[in-house]
């Protein structure tokens, strides 16, 4: 048991020490690297072995007779989380939302702290104890917080009534609804039913299977399949279909899609907002591809009107490529991320 | 064909002759065993094993193929929309090293170390300002050093990575030599180094690329531009690291291969390399503390902030950009890309940021505009299209052309047009609950346009109304009178353009055509720019998102009086808890 708390209190030493490098700017916050798609499951795990840490480390305080006063420890777990926040999270949360997530947690301090009665007076003993003033150490604090808190209180009123030119919050519309049909260089698809038609096995026929069976590996690098390169002269059908999507990606869409689909392209930073990143899980994975065939299409300013709010500089497609242009990169985009599209049932 | 060789034959000629030209005229600072300061003999690194190679050309068939090419003649699909084109791997050359001028790079399979293994950190950070990217955390670091192996090996066919009869390795000892710090005189001799040893020529009196725009080519004969030393971020060596002098110093010292950027090793000093890197590191832009600017790790440029805020004046806005009032005024990087959204496309913007800043009075507000433009563009003679139209004939690069039809070709063989710059703001920006803005590029349609006030290098400040991304603008009257151009200047590799317009009213404006701007209100801005010498008219040209133009309200009198109230509020409050504890105390209850 002790050992087990030691290696907490270790686990706990260690995950400080992280997260004051990161807060003093000497650790980048990237040195643990956030797995994109990930990020929220793993913060959790994060904050889980911090909690795991800290009961290790008070406990092995406690053991060595400096044990942290109930006060104290509720104050530095919740001043803890929002450091978190701030300097762990990458890319960072906009401050309302962490205001929301520091309230939550300010609660749940607050839960913990007054478990039980007795917890609960442990808990408020010291602020009573500056409120009686009985010894002179007490004495000096009260009067410090008699000066100090009107002065805080009235500067951080006037830091917020300073006008501001802060970004505004923009909410946007990832994925809107797509319509029942679309027209496409005078030819009408039915998103439900339509397919893509290089989407075929080596007989000619419409095959999902297969073609999932020669996409990239998931895992570091999502490399294609040994015995399945597109670049083998010898292929035909699916694959030799992939080549040809692709050369059409690094001549119309790297630009912004980027060299690795992830949305990170060459004039990407000047975009708002940012173009799609496909290896995410949430972008094509999540889609039909009919719906891929729509969006990129009509491009941003196909989107409906719920679409808002417009600012996309996605090509409408149709005045660049044509209909099969568009299947084939369709095509290599679940080729190159090693994603199966979607399908309507 | 032959033109091609002659030309490169003529130009290595004659690279080969500068060299030696400088290194003799200048005293030479060699070491004891004749080598340059600061360089070390090494030993070519031993060849990767086959199963490397073998796992290598599987990541090149997924990741690299598409741009490079299946013979790594950097001739890929991707190729010829790029400029810079991708590498040609086949002559083994490459840029960014710790090795002498002319030699093969630092790499082993083996020993994937920062500062020991050239071609992986290159594969690592990527190139920033091409279209390379950082594969790190995309290829773990054992494929990284895969490709390489089969790159190295495969690819680079006109040299041997092993072959010690051929090749040398002069390695420079980087991690040896402490950096000098950035002292003021450090700078001040760096300035005039960089005179004395001719890097002005090139580089331009102010270091923007701008001294030789036109003549310099690489060894395939492509136009190629010196750097720009105020975008340290677009430094092909930052390594992620732009303002680290450390870059600057290895590739001042190693030169660049294949390119008409030399090796400065054999007729400097290791002292003055740090002076000149110092020097050239201190011109990259800064904030105005004089910080570095925060780079975005998701691209390695500048972080991005949407809103230009425009400060009051009061009186007349002064013209001068050094007037204590631009001076304080806060400055806004406004990224810049292609415009590749409608024809014709413009997959190489020269023009990448434009800095912004604002001033406004009671009538109107002004907008400086800064950007770096290598070449100062005016069209000769009267353009073939009214100002208006924006459906010009302007040809877009075909996908595949080959070498010589690629855009790398085309760089300085187009017609130049005028440079120009456009500031795009919404009509009736009121009438779109935020977020909602105008459809991108030239406004939605007639109840919902764009108001465009556009320069060109020729002089002419002219107003329009866009109402679609197709539409031809349509002028608008009377508008022109009552704007100005308070400046427009080109120096050295660099536009300062300031315009002023009328903030608008209804009463002497048009609520229909123009925008009204309101204090603390927040205006969709967008940004256009035109390279007269990139080919860019028309829908041709560099674009930004929308921004927003915020200006500053003055500050209102209860900013100063509610947080005294509230101070007050407090005590009161204080003095209630506290008698109340001790009452309670004393066993009274209130």
């Amino acid at each position: 048991m002790k050992a087990l708390m030691s290696l907490g209190a270790l686990i706990g030493v260690a995950g400080l020490l992280l997260l004051g490098g990161m807060v003093l700017d000497v650790v980048p916050s990237t040195y643990i690297r956030l797995v994109e798609g990930y990020m929220p499951i793993q913060m959790l795990l994060e904050v889980a072995c911090y909690v795991i840490g800290f009961t290790g480390l008070s406990y092995t305080l406690n053991a060595m007779g400096m044990a942290i006063p109930r006060f104290w420890q509720g104050i530095g777990f919740w001043v803890f989380f929002l450091l978190y926040l701030k300097y762990r999270m990458y890319p960072p949360i906009p401050f309302s939302v962490r205001a929301m997530y520091g309230t939550v947690s300010l609660v749940a301090v607050f839960m913990w702290v007054s478990a039980s009665e007795e917890d609960w007076q442990k808990f408020k003993q010291p602020i009573m104890n500056v409120l009686d003033a009985q010894t002179g150490g007490n004495r000096i604090l009260r009067y410090l917080y008699l000066v100090l808190l009107p002065i805080l209180i009235g500067g951080f009123s006037f830091n917020a009534m300073m006008p501001k030119s802060e970004e505004p919050i923009e909410l946007r519309t990832v994925h809107p609804a797509p319509p029942a049909s679309t027209k496409v260089h005078g030819k009408t698809y039915t998103l439900q039913t339509s397919q893509n038609p290089y989407r075929v096995n080596p007989e000619g026929k419409y095959d999902q299977e297969f073609s999932n069976a020669n996409i990239v590996e998931q895992g570091m690098g999502r490399l294609m399949k040994p015995n399945a390169n597109p670049w083998d002269d010898k292929n035909q059908g699916y694959l030799k279909y992939v080549r040809e999507g692709g050369e059409i990606f690094f001549q119309n869409c790297h630009f912004c899609h980027g060299d690795n689909l992830n949305g990170r392209g060459l004039h990407a930073f000047a975009f708002n907002p940012i173009p799609a990143n496909f290896t995410d899980p949430g972008t094509i994975a999540q889609l039909q591809e009919t719906f891929i065939f729509w969006r990129v299409s009509k491009g941003g300013i196909g989107l409906p009107n719920e679409g808002f709010p417009w600012a996309s500089v996605m090509p409408p497609w149709e005045q660049h490529l044509t209909v099969d242009e568009i299947w084939k990169v369709v095509l290599f985009e679940y080729w190159h991320t090693g994603y199966y599209p979607r399908t309507w049932d | 064909m032959m033109d091609s060789i002659t030309q490169k034959a003529g130009l290595i000629a004659a690279t080969a002759f500068g060299v030696v030209l400088v290194s003799s005229a200048v005293y030479t600072s060699v070491s004891a065993q004749g080598l340059p300061e600061g360089f070390k003999k090494g030993d070519l690194s031993p060849a990767p094993s086959a199963e490397m190679i073998e796992a290598g050309k599987r990541v090149y068939f997924t990741k690299c193929v598409w741009c490079h090419g299946v013979d790594g003649a950097g001739d890929g699909p991707g190729a010829d929309r790029l400029w810079p084109r991708p590498r040609n791997f086949n002559q083994g050359t490459f840029k960014i090293r710790h090795t002498a001028s002319g030699e093969l790079p630092l790499f082993d399979a083996k020993k994937p170390i920062a500062g020991q293994n050239d071609l992986f950190e290159t594969v690592t950070h990527g190139l920033p300002g091409s279209a390379m990217p950082p594969w790190e955390g995309i290829l773990s670091e054992e494929q990284r050093l895969q490709v390489l192996s089969f790159v190295t090996t495969e690819l680079v066919k006109d040299r041997k990575f092993t072959d010690k009869q051929s090749e040398t390795q002069t390695i420079l000892q980087l991690a040896e030599l402490k950096p000098k710090p950035a002292t003021d005189e450090s700078k001040k001799r760096g300035a005039e180094l960089i005179v004395e040893k001719k890097c002005v020529e090139c580089h331009g009196m102010e270091g923007r690329g701008d001294g030789n725009a036109f003549n310099l080519k690489d060894d395939w004969g492509f136009s190629i531009q010196p750097a720009n030393w105020h975008k340290c971020w677009n430094f092909r060596g930052s390594r992620q690291d732009p303002y680290n002098v450390a870059n600057i110093f290895r590739t001042f010292s190693t030169g660049v291969n294949g390119t008409p950027m030399p090796s400065f090793a054999d007729n400097t000093s290791v002292d003055e390399r740090w002076d000149i890197a110092n020097f050239v590191s201190s011109l990259c832009e800064r904030d105005t503390l004089g910080n570095p600017l925060p780079i975005d790790p998701l691209t390695d440029k500048p972080k991005i902030n949407f809103v230009i805020p425009s400060d009051l004046f009061e009186g007349e806005i002064p013209a001068e950009i050094e007037h204590e009032a631009w001076q304080k005024a806060p400055k806004r990087l406004v990224a810049m890309g292609g415009q590749i959204t409608h024809k014709p496309r413009n997959f190489v913007n020269r023009i990448d940021d434009i800095w912004v800043r604002s001033l406004y009075n009671d009538k109107y507000i002004v907008y400086l505009l800064e950007w770096d433009d290598r070449t100062k563009s005016i069209a000769e003679g009267k353009l073939p299209w009214a100002p208006t139209q924006v459906n010009i004939d302007i040809k877009e690069q075909d996908p595949k052309t080959g070498e010589e039809g690629s855009i790398a070709a085309n760089q300085n063989n187009y017609a130049v047009y005028n440079d120009a710059i456009a500031i795009e703001t919404a009509v009736k920006w009121k009438e779109l609950p935020a977020p909602i803005k105008p459809r991108y590029l030239f406004g939605t349609n007639d109840q919902y346009p764009m108001d465009i006030v556009k320069w060109e290098a020729d002089g002419s400040l002219r107003a329009f109304k866009g109402t679609g991304w197709d539409k031809d603008f349509e002028e608008r009257d009377n508008y022109e009178e009552a704007m100005k151009l308070v400046k427009s200047e080109w120096k050295n590799g660099r536009w300062y353009v300031m315009i002023q317009r009328p903030v608008g009213n209804k009463k002497d404006q048009d609520y229909d055509e123009d925008t009204f701007f309101e204090v603390g209100q927040y205006i969709p801005t967008v940004f256009f720019a035109w390279d007269g010498h990139n080919g860019d008219a028309g829908r041709k040209m560099a674009v930004s998102a929308f921004y927003y133009t915020f200006m500053n309200p003055p500050v209102p009198q209860e900013t100063y009086i509610y947080p005294v109230v509230i101070a007050v509020g407090v005590v009161l409050l204080e003095g209630w808890v506290l008698t109340r504890r001790a009452n309670r105390k004393k066993g009274k209850t209130l």
